[in-house]
């Protein structure tokens, strides 16, 4: 039984624009009852469940007074000053509320309002031409002079890929920690018109695709000796607050869905290649597997090998990279200059 | 676990709509049991979970205690729905319940048992569709995949209910069947008279452990009929029910401590497998389920040895159809270095035992047949003798001296000395690396090469044992050759600066053997490791690696040691030092810059008008 569309890119009624967790950590630190409460309900938290935690009497009357108090729906916004600070306010709450096991986690970041179609007029504006007339060209090549030719985007990407290709020594081939530390700058300081140009181009040869591959540096940042396990990785990425909230990012953002036409929550594109772009700079990295230009198929360095009996879970885990129509859909509408046609 | 009832699916999923009467049913849940005997019970948890934060008290949805359904126990009215949506972050509202499971009829409305399941409602914001309005798709199955787990050596029973209970309820004019398609033998039947999918017969996960079948639903209105079908997927959940064994029957392996000494060496290597998955996920807890234990009373032994595990999956063909298992390696590793002088065999067990394995073959015993042989420190040639250029310059590279098999050792720690017996004539030394298994002889007193009294030098070359400070000599001679020319004024004292052949080939620098830098003429494509450029010997520089003479002076070969600026394109070498690849030739101002450039004015050196002049 299918539900009616959604609102496409507008709160649902009654949703009240939410504060971002250091502001509403001001708010509650300057109120006696919201503070004390909140310390109370981090005590609780340490180290229970959620249902052992509102088993506790004052454990619960904490929760109801914060209920109510700008803390408790509060989110954090991509690449804000003290991202870092937000979020570990953010998951000292919501931490001990989730399931520990819980498959998907809701995303602490602020929906994304805007659309590809902004990306599509800002982008012919800069380079002075119209992306569907220019199909015969090499758009990752395209792309990659547009970002040179901008001062912030040619800094920080030169900035990563030295960074990444520095060799240390005869078993270490790169640092891997600062590259990842770079890629996460560039991604998050320079607007989304360039770095998406550069990670999603549509390509037609074998060239192009392998450059695309190539963008975020693969042997330093994506590959590695090992394949750890899919789920084992999860559970690393889960022990970092940015990286769990990215994670988080990309699952509420880029899960599909029946109950849209492009597969994509909201029918929104742009969200689901913000966040999938979040992701890069994290244990979870993704890129593409192959130089394909037919097919694309995208996964985090990881496997199902060794799953146990956990297989089923895993394999759902990876086919959100993998098989997963929203992302692919994102992708290829990107590459093609087309966003979801929206009436008004 | 204590309790042996268990749910086949981790979540389920239904919508919900508005103004749907009480009473009506919207799921239903079955549970697969350990023995015939048990009872299940369901119990709702009273809390609804919103959004990941926000909960509020259940008042609409109950669950039936013995048979599983759940259903709406109070309408959900327009304002019910707009205060469960308020804050919901999805632009799908939904809510979560727990639905927990006991053997035994629920005291207290306890929210906290391990068995449990998850059920999300999607909160529809409309009336429930008419019943014409629906698509077979929408009147037969969920949205929700139909994939199941049932765990291996449990009795049959009920897993699933094909029938939609509120389609049943809504729509009974229509009349919706099933089938269950499925090849021959396969152990699931679906009863009609139920409408619930069963399991037969005990699983063997080691037999098989996925069954991909197709539920096919029929939907007739008079005279209309529609098909629709799915896939139906059942996986096997493992049980530690296979015991481990030797693959090939091979328990012994031959363990021979000779050359590589070092701590963390990895002497041998034997292999049990298991029928059973091992998750290495989390490690540790499954590191601790199979562990290799060395058996001895020996406390020498248990310094010396450790024993590590590993495993990984493997693939089993029982019959036809691919099952996982598991291979664990066992590694015997020395846990410390051991002297040159050690010299001991004996035979090492290892207990390898499959802790959570409840049969009599749990355990399987590994042997090692340890060898430790001494090794000698001793050179192979009786003498050495090296010829030198009288014309060689200060940290030229004369030749390397190496005990036998010293480059074979690991863990050995050999320094070499030079002993001089007579202080006048002593134009060279020995310098080894920090990780140099050999010593490097070099010039270190050029003038000494000059004077006319100084013909052969013998020196006496000692090799020594960090460890067990056993030493030996040997006799080094070395022969000046040659005789001294007079050098070439305005030359740089590194060859690397020359940027031409003729500049390069025509002057010394440090580190020369002869008295002349060689040019070395790369293949001049692109930026390549085989650029051209001047050094003082082409065995030795530039060759990628800063070795330890090279790294004593700058102006040795900056090539292979240079942490400044290199200008043009180039790529860096290991560690940031060095050219590794340039472009055309390659010149370095000691201290200063390398340049890496294509030389485009090589045949504009000597134009007509310098002809002319000549």
């Amino acid at each position: 039984l299918a539900g009616p569309p959604s609102p496409p890119g507008l709160a649902p009624p009654g949703w009240r624009v939410p504060v971002d967790c250091v502001r509403a950590n001001e708010l509650c630190a300057g109120e006696p009852s919201c503070s004390s409460r909140y310390r109370t309900l981090r005590q609780c938290l340490a180290g229970r469940d959620r249902n052992t935690m509102l088993a506790n009497k004052e454990c619960q009357a904490a929760l109801e007074v914060l209920q109510e108090s700008p803390l408790y729906d509060c989110r954090c916004k991509r690449g804000m000053k003290k991202e870092l600070q937000c979020l570990q306010i953010y998951w000292s709450i919501h931490l001990g509320l989730a399931e520990g096991e819980e498959f998907y986690e809701a995303s602490p970041y602020e929906p994304v309002t805007s659309r590809l179609s902004d990306i599509f007029r800002l982008a012919s504006i800069f380079s002075g031409m119209d992306p569907a007339t220019t199909s015969k060209s090499n758009h990752c090549l395209d792309a990659a002079k547009a970002c040179n030719l901008n001062d912030n985007c040619k800094r920080l990407r030169s900035g990563y890929i030295s960074t990444c290709s520095r060799e240390l020594s005869a078993t270490e081939p790169c640092s891997r920690r600062k590259c990842h530390k770079a890629l996460r700058q560039f991604f998050d300081r320079v607007p989304s018109e360039f770095t998406f140009r550069l990670l999603f181009c549509s390509c037609k040869d074998p060239a192009c695709a392998e450059r695309r591959r190539q963008t975020i540096v693969p042997s330093c940042s994506y590959e590695d000796k090992d394949k750890p396990n899919c789920l084992d990785l999860r559970g690393t990425c889960r022990t970092d607050h940015l990286c769990r909230s990215r994670l988080a990012d990309f699952h509420t953002n880029c899960q599909a869905t029946f109950q849209s036409l492009t597969s994509c929550p909201g029918d929104n594109f742009q969200a689901c290649l913000g966040s999938y772009a979040g992701l890069i700079g994290f244990d979870i990295t993704p890129n593409y597997v192959d130089a394909s230009t037919t097919s694309i198929t995208i996964s985090p360095w990881c496997s199902c090998k060794g799953s146990g009996n956990m297989e089923e879970e895993c394999e759902k885990f990876l086919r959100d990279f993998t098989e997963n129509p929203c992302l692919r859909n994102a992708i290829q509408a990107f590459g093609n200059g087309t966003d979801v046609n929206l009436s008004p | 676990a204590a309790l042996g009832l268990y749910f086949p699916r981790k979540e389920y999923l239904e919508n919900v709509y508005i103004d749907e009467p009480a009473g009506m049913p919207l799921l239903r849940i079955r549970a697969l049991k350990d023995s015939h005997e048990e009872v299940a019970h369901f119990h709702l948890c009273q809390n609804l979970i919103i959004s990941r934060a926000r909960s509020h008290e259940n008042n609409w949805f109950q669950i039936r205690e013995k048979t599983g359904v759940l259903y709406l126990s109070k309408s959900l009215d327009r304002e019910d729905f707009n205060m469960l949506s308020v804050g919901n972050w999805m632009p799908l509202s939904k809510v979560m319940l727990y639905v927990f499971l006991s053997s035994h009829p629920f005291q207290e409305k306890e929210c906290d048992s391990a068995t449990r399941t998850a059920v999300f409602l999607s909160l529809i914001n409309a009336t429930a569709p008419a019943c014409s309005s629906l698509t077979a798709r929408q009147l037969c199955f969920t949205e929700m995949d139909l994939s199941f787990h049932i765990k291996e050596n449990k009795p049959p029973g009920t897993f699933h209910q094909l029938q939609l209970p509120s389609v049943h309820h809504l729509c009974q004019n229509l009349s919706i069947s099933y089938k269950l398609l499925a090849a021959e033998g396969v152990p699931f039947r679906y009863n009609e008279s139920t409408t619930g999918v069963e399991v037969t017969q005990r699983l063997d996960r080691e037999e098989r452990e996925r069954y991909e079948l197709i539920a096919k639903c029929t939907v007739r209105e008079g005279f209309r009929e529609m098909q629709v079908e799915v896939p139906f997927l059942v996986n096997v959940l493992d049980e530690d029910d296979s015991p481990p064994f030797l693959p090939n029957g091979t328990d012994t392996a031959d363990a021979v401590v000779e050359f590589s000494r070092k701590e963390g060496t990895v002497l041998s290597t034997l292999t049990v497998y298991d029928a059973d998955t091992t998750p290495i996920y989390p490690l540790e807890s499954s590191r601790k389920k199979y562990t290799g234990t060395i058996i001895t009373d020996d406390p020498w032994i248990s310094e010396t040895f450790r024993v590590e595990h590993i495993f990984d999956e493997i693939h089993f063909s029982p019959n036809g159809s691919q099952v996982r298992g598991t291979r664990h390696e066992y590694k015997l590793v020395l846990n410390k270095s051991i002297s040159v002088t050690e010299h001991r065999s004996f035979q090492l067990d290892v207990l390898v035992n499959d802790t959570e394995f409840h049969g009599p073959e749990r355990s399987v015993m590994l042997h090692f047949n340890v060898s430790i042989l001494p090794v000698s420190i001793q050179f192979s040639n009786i003498t050495y003798q090296f010829t030198v250029n009288r014309n060689a310059e200060r940290f030229a590279q004369i030749g390397k001296i190496c005990i036998e098999n010293c480059m074979k050792f690991r863990g050995v720690n050999i320094t070499y000395k030079l002993l001089s017996p007579n202080a006048s004539c002593y134009p060279v030394s020995i310098l080894q690396g920090r990780e140099d298994k050999y010593g490097t002889l070099y010039v270190n007193d050029s003038s000494v090469l000059r004077r006319p009294e100084c013909k052969e030098v013998q020196y006496i070359v000692q090799a020594m044992d960090k460890q067990s400070r056993k030493h030996t000599k040997t006799l080094l001679t070395v022969v000046l050759e040659g005789t001294f020319l007079k050098k070439e004024e305005d030359c740089p004292d590194s060859c690397a600066i020359s940027k031409h052949r003729a500049e390069c080939e025509e002057c010394g620098g440090l580190g020369v053997l002869t008295g002349r830098c060689q040019w070395r003429q790369g293949s001049g494509k692109g930026i390549t490791t085989n650029y051209s450029t001047c050094t003082p010997s082409i065995k030795t520089c530039p060759d990628g690696i800063c070795d330890v003479v090279e790294g004593r002076d700058p102006a040795v070969c900056p090539q292979d040691c240079t942490s400044g600026n290199i200008i043009g394109g180039h790529g860096k070498g290991i560690g940031n030092l060095g050219i590794k690849s340039g472009h055309g030739i390659c010149y370095c101002f000691p201290r200063q810059n390398c340049y890496c450039e294509k030389d485009d004015i090589k045949e504009q050196l000597c134009d007509d008008v310098c002809k002319t002049v000549i």
